[in-house]
């Protein structure tokens, strides 16, 4: 069997996690294990690559791969391939490599599975469908390398204590025309949209007044990428705008996790939340119904237990 | 020569009223026909006892005896036009028959007084109370024209008292009032005079006010009448279909009111008739709330943008006609609207104000899908593969059962003799779950044979349809009563108000033959049968919320309290109570839509509810379940809200489970 | 400009889904929808032209009842519609599915071609991308807003730290996310009005492309062990659960 390669995403910052989670279960399928890192602080990512199982990391440092998205770096993983025919190629399920790998698809003509949640090699994979209620194993063909996206945390990463060899990648961009980035925004401040955040903290009733909602704010930056909402109770008492309110007259959320605070549960509300993957409920009320949908449901004050949750969040995060 | 004068004004007035009056008058004649000339006894009889017996307008006590004073008054003063007018070509001319009876003389005199005094009364309820139900309506207007009234009785009584003085009048005996004027009057040259002057001054102030008549608000005089008999006969709550034929030729398409030729020869009758009391604008949970709509104000601005428009030119079509929304009233008004109906109750001349807002926004959501943003997910819902307003999948349409029995009909099946309309709030709303509960206990233990639709049912369209979507709820109503045929269905109980409505008085239109019942008026009629055995174990106080679609719109105000009595509960009744229930605020599809104005709805009707000093809040309508509840804890308050059957069933089988 | 939107139809997104002997989605049954997914492209479509001319075409490839989703967009405003639909595509994988929608884009060019971010009921997510490398075509994902200038487009794209600023050439491919626009419901008129809209069905034949073989086939489908039902956690333990879910999530 040929190689199984990881692509890697990285930043100045470090390897995202993913990649080394990807690179744990990699060696698993193989003993030619190779990551490839492409863009600012490849090079630097190198140890950490191989300290997971990368026996060979293809890196290439150019702001290029960072500046426009998804294409420079399709191009010149189809170059690799070429040179070295790995059999299967794990990316994480982000926007920037799903971006890589279905740009890949179209040079290569391989298969590439999304969604997956496990992989046992590189003619099988496989996935959850219907919320997760039925267990998919796929089989793939097709020419090689299989392409498989991952669903970032469905594995452990586990260092395997090796080092890996360095070997330089030449920048291949057909000519053409192509999207660059020309500024980059953090936006910590204000946080993502509601409708976009990948967690959702909602405040209501129980909230009893506009204050709190800086208590919930505070765990949304704990968190990082998390939102504020409000269920219509506390914006029609004027804790906080319209543009808070979640449910039947106000926004639709889908987050991977909700958090509703203080809210009681009402149908209008339940209608805009319902399709988060997981909720949780915290309410002093045991009858309130949203805790009969919530995936963990916290009796108690919600007082004491968000302000703790923002310390266990904190310590987690600088641990 | 006083005759050749006479009949040169006279001719004049008339000529003058009818060019004035013919403008509207073409309006109205072009304007699309309503099919309002059925059940002629029903329209006669409201003639009596609304127009001659003056019975809304008593709704209002002090206001009523102003109005049926002058209106009284000048039902028998209107002969003394002619009389006067006969005494003007000769002073020695009188009326036949009853010209020189004691009893006419007698009727004139204390009719010309009852005039007067309903002035009187009228300009201390303007002057003095100012109540705000006049707010926004033309009081200098209002001020010429009872002064005008004021005048024609006043000369009527001045020539009279002239005739008495001058010794010409038959039975000075029988006019008491004009005979004490007459004292004032002496016998000589200048009363004779003054006799003339009195009766010219008479004539020619009643034909000057013809002249002003057709461009004012006391064009009533002439309208109201006809606008009476071609009110809409049966339940308040009923809307007229608007077919929609989408494979139809275009140019047969009809998307509810967008301009001035859009509205019924009804709707402009309606506009021409009002005379701006504000007896609705008092009434509306809309405008007591702090919100822009008035009834009141609705009606004077369409009157006034219509009346600004030529019919000629726009039955040549020569004029380009603006929409009536925003140019005549704004979006917000029309959307403020929770289509309670208590203005359309409350208006003595029998306005329809709720079913032109209804044709203004099917106008705007059908042709321009213009309509709150927030009202959209609603529509999506309905229209979407669930159809209904929350989106919920179908299949728990059945998630309340629980442990219920409870048989679900499969498609084929035959319905037993109930079909229970659950309805969508009452099969996901996890307060409206209560109330299905509470009732599918009691047909149980009155063992009725019912079944529900389950995963069938779908929304009646209520919700769209008030909101203006016609095509939607057609769509929905043809579906629903299709399922009604093929399972042979033929009673239903529905717990929900608006679909008890819907499908009692609206789905006849679609051919289906039901006979409806709300489950109150099941229960009640279960109770009254021995066939639903109930003890009077609840204790403590409730007072009960009338709603809208229940009570007001369809009259069913005593099986819900009839169920709380015999729950063992003592009832308080709110001020606004019965036909003058307050909304809850969620009518009229604006329970998706979100509020403005300075207050809530809901909340300043639960405080109401609260005010009684009640333990608890009955309702007989998930909508008002929800709205009531929701500002029951938004208030903080301890009071409960519950549907009568609840009670009900705690009371006789206690609670659920046991 | 003209503005090709793809639109995907999917079975009910709130119903409950099944899979058919052949282990492929049910995607029959009339109860579907346009993906709601795409109906922020398509509202951003139609707001372009709204604003500078042209047309919005929009591309659907599906069932025969997909035409439902094709006439809801039409209904909003949309110029033209295209379905592809073959029963030799039942089953077409991303390759297969790109293939197919890149060369209904290539019949009639396009300024930009408007895609959702993933579908509602595959998440998949790749298929735009796969079509605008196939095409030769730039192209940006996670849109949260898009201008017109005269150098060509100024995006904005959802990053997780917040966003960035791209400049594009013409024509590129963007996908949009939710909540980028608000989409508008279409009018009874306007539901009128698409009856009489330009209409086209085509096969995978007729777009010129041959291989339909999917490369990816459903092996074995299990039930998944049940979810844990929902858990009553109290004081302490609640926040360590809470944070362990977050954890589990990695959004920590």
């Amino acid at each position: 069997m040929g190689a199984v390669w990881v692509y890697a995403e990285v930043t100045p910052e470090g390897p995202q996690a993913a990649a080394l989670e990807l690179l744990t279960k990699a060696r698993t399928l193989g003993a030619d294990v190779a990551a490839v890192a492409l863009g600012p602080g490849a090079s630097e990512a190198v140890a950490e690559l191989g300290a997971h199982g990368a026996t060979t990391v293809y890196a290439n440092d150019e702001p290029v791969f960072a500046d426009q998205p998804g294409r420079a770096a399709a191009h010149t993983l189809h170059a690799l391939i070429g040179q070295h025919r790995p059999a299967l190629i794990l990316f994480a399920s982000t926007y920037d490599a799903r971006d890589v790998a279905g740009r890949l698809q179209a040079l290569t003509g391989s298969t590439l599975m999304a969604n997956a949640t496990d992989v046992e090699g590189p003619t099988r994979a496989r996935t959850e469908i219907f919320g997760g209620t039925k267990v998919v194993d796929v089989d793939l063909a097709g020419p090689e390398p299989r392409l498989v996206l991952v669903r970032p945390r469905s594995f452990v990463a586990e260092p395997s204590g090796g080092t890996a060899t360095t070997v330089p990648v030449e920048v291949v961009i057909p000519g053409g025309a192509t999207a660059s980035v020309i500024e980059r925004h953090a936006e910590a401040a204000s946080g993502p949209k509601l409708e976009e955040a990948n967690v959702v903290i909602a405040g209501g009733r129980g909230l009893g007044g506009p204050e709190p909602f800086a208590m919930l704010q505070e765990l949304a930056t704990a968190i990082g990428g998390a939102a504020v909402g409000a269920s219509r109770a506390a914006v029609d008492a004027g804790w906080v705008p319209y543009s808070f309110q979640i449910g039947q007259t106000g926004k639709t959320v889908k987050p991977e996790i909700y958090i509703a605070a203080g809210i009681s549960g009402a149908l209008q509300h339940v209608v805009g939340m319902k399709g988060a993957k997981r909720i949780v409920a915290i309410n002093k009320d045991a009858d309130a119904p949203i805790l009969r949908i919530a995936d963990i449901a916290v009796i108690g004050d919600l007082f004491q237990i968000v302000p703790a949750l923002t310390e266990e969040v904190r310590k987690r995060a600088t641990s | 020569m006083s005759a050749v004068a006479l009949v040169a004004i006279l001719a004049t007035a008339v000529v003058v009223f009818v060019q004035r009056a013919s403008p509207r008058w073409a309006l109205i004649r072009d304007a699309r026909p309503t099919a309002r000339t059925d059940q002629a006894g029903v329209r006669a009889r409201r003639e009596l006892t609304q127009v001659l017996g003056q019975r809304k307008l008593f709704q209002k006590a002090l206001p009523g005896a102003m109005h049926a004073f002058i209106f009284w008054g000048f039902l028998v003063l209107f002969p003394t036009i002619v009389e006067a007018m006969l005494a003007i070509v000769n002073p020695d001319w009188t009326l036949p028959i009853v010209g020189d009876t004691t009893w006419f003389a007698f009727l004139v005199d204390l009719f010309a007084t009852m005039v007067a005094i309903g002035v009187g009364i009228a300009f201390y309820i303007r002057k003095v109370q100012r109540p705000d139900r006049f707010r926004g309506s033309h009081m200098d207007e209002a001020d010429r024209i009872l002064l005008t009234i004021l005048s024609i009785v006043g000369t009527l009584l001045l020539w009279n008292a002239a005739q008495i003085a001058l010794g010409t009048f038959a039975h000075p005996s029988a006019a008491p009032i004009a005979d004490a004027l007459s004292k004032l009057l002496g016998t000589g040259q200048p009363t004779e005079t003054l006799e003339r002057v009195f009766v010219w001054a008479h004539v020619l102030i009643v034909l000057a006010f013809l002249t002003y008549l057709p461009k004012s608000k006391h064009m009533h005089i002439i309208t109201a009448a006809p606008n009476v008999y071609f009110a809409k006969n049966g339940p308040g709550g009923y809307l007229a279909p608007e077919r929609i034929d989408l494979e139809g030729p275009e140019e047969d398409m009809r998307f509810g009111v967008g301009t001035a030729k859009d509205l019924s020869k009804k709707q402009l009758l309606d506009l021409f008739s009002c005379t701006e009391c504000g007896r609705c604008q008092e009434v509306c949970p809309a405008w007591n709330t702090g919100k822009p709509l008035s009834p009141k104000l609705l009606i004077m601005d369409l009157r006034d943008h219509v009346a600004g428009i030529d019919p000629a030119a726009m039955a040549a079509g020569t004029v380009e006609l603006q929409p009536l929304v925003p140019n005549a009233v704004t979006d917000e008004v029309v959307w403020d609207c929770v289509t309670c109906g208590a203005c359309v109750r409350e208006c003595p001349v029998d306005i329809e104000h709720v079913d032109a807002i209804v044709d203004l926004r099917r106008n705007l959501v059908m042709a321009e899908s213009r309509f709150p943003t927030e009202a959209g997910t609603m529509l999506r819902g309905v229209e979407g593969p669930n159809q209904n307003p929350w989106g919920q999948p179908a299949a728990t349409r059945t998630e309340w059962i629980g442990e219920i029995p409870v048989r679900v009909l499969q498609p084929g099946e035959q319905a037993p003799e109930y079909l229970f309309w659950v309805g969508c709030a009452g099969a996901f709303d996890e307060r409206a779950r209560q109330t299905t509960q509470s009732v599918a206990r009691l047909l149980n233990a009155a063992g009725i044979e019912w079944a529900v639709l389950g995963p069938r049912e779908r929304c009646t369209g209520d919700p769209a349809r008030r909101m203006g979507h016609e095509y939607l709820f057609q769509m929905l109503a043809e579906q629903n009563v299709a399922t009604f045929a093929e399972a042979g269905v033929q009673k239903i109980v529905a717990t929900c108000a608006h679909c008890f409505n819907t499908l009692a008085n609206e789905y006849p239109d679609y051919g289906a033959k039901l006979e409806v019942v709300h489950h109150t008026e099941l229960l009640s009629h279960l109770i009254a049968g021995k066939r639903l055995l109930t003890t009077p174990a609840a204790s403590g106080s409730v007072t009960y919320h009338d709603a809208c679609y229940l009570g007001r719109h369809n009259g069913n105000y005593d099986a819900p309290r009839d169920l709380l009595g015999a729950s063992g509960l003592t009832t308080t009744e709110m001020e606004r109570a019965r036909e003058r229930s307050f909304c809850c605020g969620a009518g009229g599809a604006r329970m998706w839509m979100e509020e403005g104005g300075d207050a809530r709805i809901n909340d300043t009707r639960f405080a109401e509810a609260a005010g009684t000093g009640a333990e608890t809040v009955a309702v007989a309508c998930p909508y008002c379940f929800v709205m009531l509840d929701d500002a029951a804890k938004a208030a903080g308050s301890e009071m409960r809200v519950a549907d009568v059957a609840t009670l009900l069933a705690e009371a006789t089988l206690g609670e659920p489970g046991t | 400009m003209n503005i090709t939107v793809l639109a995907k139809y999917v079975p009910n997104p709130t119903g409950t889904p099944e899979l058919g002997p052949d282990n492929l989605l049910v995607r029959t049954g009339g109860d579907g929808a346009l993906d709601p997914g795409d109906e922020y492209g398509l509202e951003l479509a139609l707001q372009l032209v709204e604003a500078s001319g042209g047309e919005v075409t929009v591309v659907s490839m599906g069932p025969d009842e997909a035409i439902a989703g094709v006439q809801r967009a039409l209904a909003m405003g949309a110029h033209k519609g295209v379905l592809i639909t073959d029963p030799a595509l039942r089953g077409a994988d991303a390759l297969v599915t790109a293939r197919v929608l890149a060369a209904a884009i290539a019949r009639q060019p396009a300024d930009l071609v408007i895609a959702g971010a993933e579908s509602t009921d595959g998440y998949t997510g790749t298929v735009p991308v796969t079509m605008a490398e196939l095409l030769g075509m730039a192209s940006v994902t996670a849109v949260r807003r898009l201008e017109v200038d005269a150098d060509g487009f100024r995006i904005e794209r959802q990053t997780e730290s917040g966003y960035d600023v791209l400049r594009a050439p013409v024509p590129t491919l963007v996908t949009v996310t939710a909540g980028a626009t608000e989409p508008r419901y279409p009018s009874l008129k306007g539901i009128m009005a698409a009856k009489a809209k330009p209409m086209e069905r085509l096969t995978a034949a007729d777009l010129g492309v041959e291989d339909l073989d999917a490369s990816q086939s459903v092996a074995i489908v299990t039930d998944a062990p049940p979810k844990a039902g929902g858990e009553i956690v109290s004081g302490e333990d609640a926040i360590g659960r809470i944070a362990d879910l977050l954890a589990e999530a990695k959004v920590i």
